[in-house]
C-alpha cells in the first residue's frame, strides 16, 4: 500500500489519510459496475465479421432510424436552446409573480419517470387529446408521428439547457449591459451583442447535453412515436426489437454505433466550445 | 452651470447612500468626488449616469431635468473601474460601438475611431482583444469607447483601482492631460486622496452620504471645513493632549487636534533656532522611504511622525532633537479650527 | 415604454411554454386517472400487482441509492483530496452511465448475464438467475444512476479545497474522524441534493429495466414497467392511476430538490 501511495500520489497529499482505501474502492465498483459491463460490448463485437457489422448497420430500416433520431433530436435541442435561453433570461433578469415556482418546474422532466411521461405526452397530443383534438380539426397529426416525435424530445432537454445557460447569466458582470446602456444600445441591441457571445458555450453546452440525452431517449419517446417503420421508429427501439428477436450481434452493432456518435457529438462540442472561448479568453 | 444635483436622497435597504446632496459642477470642469469605501460617492457617479434613479430630488444636466431619462439617452460617457471591454470584439469594434448605435456611416465611424486609436496612443493594436492587453491599455480602450460617440459629459468610476501602482502615476497623468486637451466636463470618483489632488480641477469629499466640502485640492488642504476634511486629506495624525505642545494651549471646546508631518520641523540641537517655540524629542525609530526619511518621534510622550530630506545633518535612532511644530487643526465634532503655535514669531514658512 | 412591453412578452411566452410542455402533461395524469371515478382509481391503484410492482421498485430504488451512495463519497473523497495522475480520466470514465442511452445500458448487462453472456456458465453453475429477475433489475439500475452522487459531490469537494481535512490529519485525526467531524458538515446539503436525484432517477428508470426485466408480472415488474404494461393494453385509466403515484413522487422530488438546492446555494458562500 505505502508503495502504492509513493508511486501515484503527488507529495503534498500523503498527508490525508484514506487514498488506498477510497481510490480502491472507487476503481473496483467502477470496474465491476461500468467497465466490464462495456467491455462485454467489444467482445461480443470481435465475434462478428465485419461484413456482417457492416450489413447489420447499414440495413434500411436501420438507416430510416438513424434519420428519424438525428433529425428529431437536431430539431428538438434547437427548439430547447431557444426557449431554454429565453427561460433563463426572464428566470434571472425579472421579477415576476410565481416566477419562483416556474423555476422549481424546470427538473420535471428528470424528476418524473419516462414512462409516465411518455403515456401522458401520447394521449395529449392523441387526435382525442386536450391538445391533439386542436391539431387534428386541420388535419395534423401528432401523436404517432415526427412531430409527436420531436414534442417528446423537447420536453425531456427543457432542464437541460436552461440550467446551462442560468448559472452563466446570473453570475455575468453587469458592467457589460451597463456599459452598452450607457453607449445608447436598446435592452435587444445589449442583449444580441453583448449578452449572447457570452453565453455561447454554456447554450452549446445544453444543446450537446440535450441532442445526445434525445438521441438516446426510449421511455419519453417510444409511445408517441407509435413505432411505424421507417416512418417514426427510433434507434433504440430497432436495438430494443432485435433484443426481443434474441438478435445480440445485431442489436450491439447498433448500439456501437450510437454510442460512437455520442462520442463524436461531445468531442465536437467541446473543440467549438474551445474555439469560442479562446477568441475572449486567449 | 453644466450638471447640478438638487437635494438628493437615495437609500439602499437601511444603508443611506445620499442624504440631501447638493451641488454644481461649471462646464470644462475636472471634478473628483473622493471619499472613502462607502461614502456614497459612487451611488452618486451613478444617479447621474441613470444606471440608479434617485428616491427624491432633482438631476439637472445642460439645464435639463433628466429624472426618469434612461441612461442610454443621457448622452453621457462612462468608463468603468473593472474596464467592461466586450470580451468578443476586437478594439476597433469596443470603440465603434457607441457609433453603431447612432447609426453613423462606415466611414465616419472608421475615421473617428481611428483618431481616438491615435488619441491614446495604441495603433496598431485596433485587432486585438481585451484579453491581450495589459491593464493600462485596457483603460484607455475604455477611455476611447465612452468618448467615441462625442458625450457632453465625461463619467469615470475609480478609473484607476484595478491598475498596478506604477502604471497608475502615468495613466494619471495621462488621462489629465487628454481631458484637457478633449476639454470635455468630467466628474471620476476615487477613494485616493493622492490621486484626487493630483488629478482634479475641485475636490468633492463624501462621508457616509453627505458632502463634507467643496473646493480646489489647495483650499481643502489649507482651510478644511470639517473635521472629517481634515482628517481625510494629508497624511493625518490625531493628538488628544495637545496643550503639551511648546506653544500650544488646550483650548476649551476643541478636545482633539490634527496634525501633518510637514508642520513639523526637526533640527539637531545645537542647531535649533526658535528654543521658545521648540520642545525636544526622542527619535524612536527612522524609516528609508525612497526619496526621504520618515521619523518616527516621541514628543513628551506622544508620538508623531515627521519627514526629513536625505540632504539635511544624519540624524540617529535614540538620539534627542529639538522639534518645532509650527500648526494644529483643532477639532470637536462638528468644527475645525487653525491653531499656530503662539509662540512662533519669525515669518510663515509653509511647505507642502 | 417598448422595454416593458418586450419583457412582459418574454415572460408570457416563456410561462406559456413551460404550462404546456409540463403543466399540461401533469394535469392530464392527475385528470385522466380520476376520469372513471374514484372507486375505480382506488381499486387501480391498490391492486395486488401494483402494490408489487411498487414494493420491486422501491426495493430496486433503495439498493441503487444506497450502493451509489457509498460509491459516490468514496470517490469524491479518493478524487478531491489527492492530486494524482489520471485524475481527469477517472472522472470521465465514471460519467459514463450518464452519456449512455438506456437502452444500451440494458443491452450490455444482457452481454454479460444473459444466455450469451460471458459470466452464464459461473451463474448456471451456482443456479443464480440475474437476467429476467430481480438482481438483473437491480443491477441495471445500479448502472443508469451511477454516477449521480459522485457528479454532485465531486465538484463541491473539489471547491472546497483539502487544507481543514489536511490540517486534522496533521493533528493525528484518523479517517472516520475526518469524515465524520470536517467534512461531512460541509457537504451534507449537497450529498441530499446528490442522493435525491438518484432517487429520481431510479424511481423511474424505464429502458434499461425495459431490457433486463422480461416483464413478469408480480415477479419483474417495476412500477414504470406496469405502467407500460397497463397502457398497451389499453387500460388507460388504470395506468395512469398508477402514474399517479409516480408524479406525486416526482413532485415531492421537485419540492425537496428545490428546498435542499437553496440550503446549498448558502453554503457555498
Amino acid at each position: 500500500m505505502h508503495n502504492f501511495e509513493k508511486t501515484f500520489l503527488k507529495r503534498k497529499s500523503r498527508v490525508i489519510p484514506g487514498f488506498g482505501l477510497s481510490i480502491g474502492i472507487t476503481v473496483t465498483m467502477l470496474s465491476l459496475v461500468v467497465l466490464i459491463p462495456l467491455f462485454s460490448v467489444f467482445l461480443l463485437l470481435s465475434e462478428s465479421t465485419f461484413s456482417d457489422f457492416l450489413r447489420v448497420i447499414t440495413d434500411k430500416q436501420t438507416i430510416a432510424a438513424y434519420q428519424v433520431s438525428l433529425s428529431c433530436s437536431a430539431i428538438a435541442a434547437v427548439v430547447n436552446v431557444v426557449f431554454g435561453i429565453l427561460l433563463a433570461w426572464i428566470l434571472t433578469r425579472y421579477q415576476f409573480p410565481m416566477r419562483r415556482i416556474l423555476d422549481g418546474l424546470i427538473e420535471l422532466p428528470l424528476a418524473l419517470p419516462t414512462a409516465v411521461a411518455g403515456i401522458a405526452l401520447t394521449t395529449l397530443y392523441s387526435e382525442q387529446g386536450w391538445i391533439g383534438r386542436w391539431f387534428a380539426k386541420i388535419g395534423v397529426k401528432i401523436s404517432y408521428s415526427k412531430t409527436g416525435i420531436v414534442i417528446a424530445m423537447i420536453f425531456i432537454g427543457i432542464p437541460l439547457v436552461v440550467r446551462s445557460v442560468q448559472p452563466v447569466l446570473e453570475k455575468l458582470d453587469p458592467q457589460y449591459e451597463e456599459a452598452a446602456q450607457v453607449l445608447g444600445a436598446s435592452r435587444s441591441r445589449t442583449f444580441f451583442k453583448v449578452v449572447l457571445p457570452e453565453i455561447l458555450p454554456a447554450a452549446l453546452t445544453g444543446f450537446g447535453l440535450a441532442f445526445a440525452k434525445s438521441i438516446g431517449e426510449y421511455g419519453s419517446v417510444v409511445f408517441i412515436a407509435g413505432n411505424i417503420p421507417y416512418e417514426t421508429q427510433i434507434v433504440p427501439l430497432i436495438i430494443m426489437n432485435k433484443l426481443e428477436q434474441f438478435n445480440y450481434p445485431a442489436a450491439t452493432a447498433i448500439a456501437f454505433v450510437m454510442v460512437v456518435f455520442a462520442f463524436l457529438l461531445l468531442f465536437g462540442i467541446n473543440l467549438i466550445q474551445a474555439h469560442i472561448q479562446k477568441i475572449a479568453r486567449g | 452651470m453644466y450638471v447640478q444635483l438638487k437635494n438628493i436622497n437615495k437609500k439602499f435597504g437601511s444603508y443611506q447612500a445620499a442624504e440631501n446632496i447638493s451641488f454644481s459642477i461649471e462646464k470644462g470642469k475636472l471634478i473628483g468626488l473622493l471619499g472613502p469605501s462607502g461614502s456614497g460617492k459612487t451611488t452618486i457617479l451613478r444617479m447621474i449616469a441613470g444606471l440608479e434613479e434617485p428616491d427624491s430630488g432633482d438631476i439637472y444636466i445642460d439645464g435639463q431635468c433628466v429624472n426618469g431619462l434612461p441612461a442610454s439617452k443621457r448622452g453621457i460617457g462612462f468608463v468603468f473601474q473593472n474596464y467592461a471591454l466586450f470580451r468578443y470584439m476586437t478594439v476597433f469594434d469596443n470603440i465603434a460601438f457607441g457609433l453603431e448605435v447612432q447609426k453613423k456611416d462606415k466611414e465616419y465611424t472608421k475615421q473617428r475611431v481611428n483618431e481616438l486609436i491615435e488619441l491614446i496612443g495604441l495603433k496598431g493594436l485596433e485587432n486585438r482583444r481585451p484579453h491581450q492587453l495589459s491593464g493600462g491599455q485596457k483603460q484607455r480602450v475604455a477611455f476611447a469607447r465612452a468618448l467615441a460617440p462625442n458625450p457632453h459629459l465625461l463619467l469615470l468610476d475609480e478609473p484607476f483601482a484595478a491598475i498596478d501602482a506604477k502604471v497608475r502615476k502615468e495613466l494619471r497623468t495621462w488621462l489629465r492631460e487628454t481631458i484637457n486637451k478633449v476639454g470635455i466636463t468630467s466628474i471620476f470618483v476615487t477613494h485616493d486622496q493622492e490621486e484626487a489632488v493630483e488629478v482634479a480641477d475641485e475636490i468633492i469629499i463624501t462621508n457616509t452620504g453627505h458632502i463634507e466640502q467643496i473646493g480646489s485640492p489647495v483650499e481643502i488642504y489649507k482651510n478644511p471645513a470639517t473635521p472629517f476634511a481634515a482628517r481625510f486629506i494629508g497624511e493625518s495624525m490625531i493628538v488628544e493632549d495637545y496643550g503639551r505642545f511648546s506653544g500650544f494651549e488646550l483650548e476649551e471646546g476643541y478636545e482633539k487636534a490634527v496634525l501633518r508631518p510637514e508642520f513639523i520641523k526637526v533640527t539637531r540641537t545645537d542647531k535649533e533656532v526658535y528654543p521658545h517655540a521648540s520642545q525636544r524629542a526622542i527619535i524612536e525609530d527612522s524609516l528609508f522611504r525612497g526619496n526621504m526619511l520618515e521619523l518616527r518621534l516621541n514628543v513628551s510622550g506622544i508620538k508623531l511622525v515627521a519627514y526629513r530630506s536625505l540632504e539635511d545633518d544624519f540624524l540617529a535612532v535614540g538620539e534627542e532633537v529639538s522639534v518645532l511644530i509650527y500648526r494644529l487643526y483643532l477639532y470637536n465634532d462638528t468644527q475645525v479650527r487653525l491653531a499656530e503655535n503662539k509662540s512662533f514669531q519669525a515669518s510663515d514658512i509653509f511647505t507642502i | 415604454m417598448k422595454e416593458n412591453i418586450i419583457k412582459w412578452l418574454l415572460i408570457l411566452i416563456g410561462a406559456a411554454f413551460l404550462g404546456i410542455m409540463l403543466l399540461l402533461p401533469l394535469a392530464a395524469v392527475l385528470v385522466y386517472s380520476l376520469r372513471q371515478g374514484f372507486e375505480v382509481f382506488f381499486l387501480a391503484v391498490t391492486d395486488d400487482y401494483t402494490v408489487k410492482a411498487l414494493k420491486l421498485t422501491l426495493f430496486t430504488t433503495v439498493i441503487s441509492v444506497a450502493v451509489n451512495t457509498l460509491f459516490g463519497v468514496f470517490a469524491a473523497w479518493g478524487i478531491s483530496k489527492f492530486q494524482f495522475r489520471g485524475k481527469q480520466a477517472l472522472t470521465t470514465l465514471i460519467d459514463i452511465p450518464f452519456s449512455i442511452s438506456p437502452i444500451i445500458a440494458g443491452l450490455v448487462f444482457i452481454l454479460v448475464f444473459g444466455r450469451i453472456g460471458w459470466a452464464y456458465p459461473l451463474l448456471e453453475a451456482w443456479d443464480i438467475k440475474i437476467v429476467f429477475a430481480v438482481p438483473g433489475i437491480v443491477l441495471a439500475t445500479i448502472f443508469v444512476t451511477f454516477p449521480f452522487v459522485a457528479r454532485e459531490l465531486i465538484p463541491l469537494m473539489q471547491a472546497q479545497g483539502s487544507d481543514e481535512e489536511e490540517a486534522a490529519a496533521l493533528m493525528g485525526a484518523k479517517g472516520l474522524r475526518i469524515f465524520r467531524k470536517v467534512t461531512f458538515p460541509h457537504i451534507k446539503w449537497g450529498l441530499l441534493y446528490g442522493i435525491i436525484l438518484c432517487t429520481a432517477r431510479a424511481l423511474g428508470e424505464f429502458g434499461a429495466v425495459s431490457v433486463v426485466s422480461g416483464h413478469l408480472r408480480g415477479k419483474t415488474n417495476t412500477l414504470p414497467l406496469h405502467v407500460e404494461i397497463l397502457f398497451n393494453e389499453f387500460k388507460l385509466t388504470a395506468a395512469f392511476a398508477v402514474s399517479s403515484i409516480l408524479v406525486l413522487i416526482a413532485v415531492l422530488i421537485l419540492i425537496l430538490r428545490n428546498i435542499v438546492e437553496y440550503r446549498v446555494k448558502r453554503e457555498e458562500r
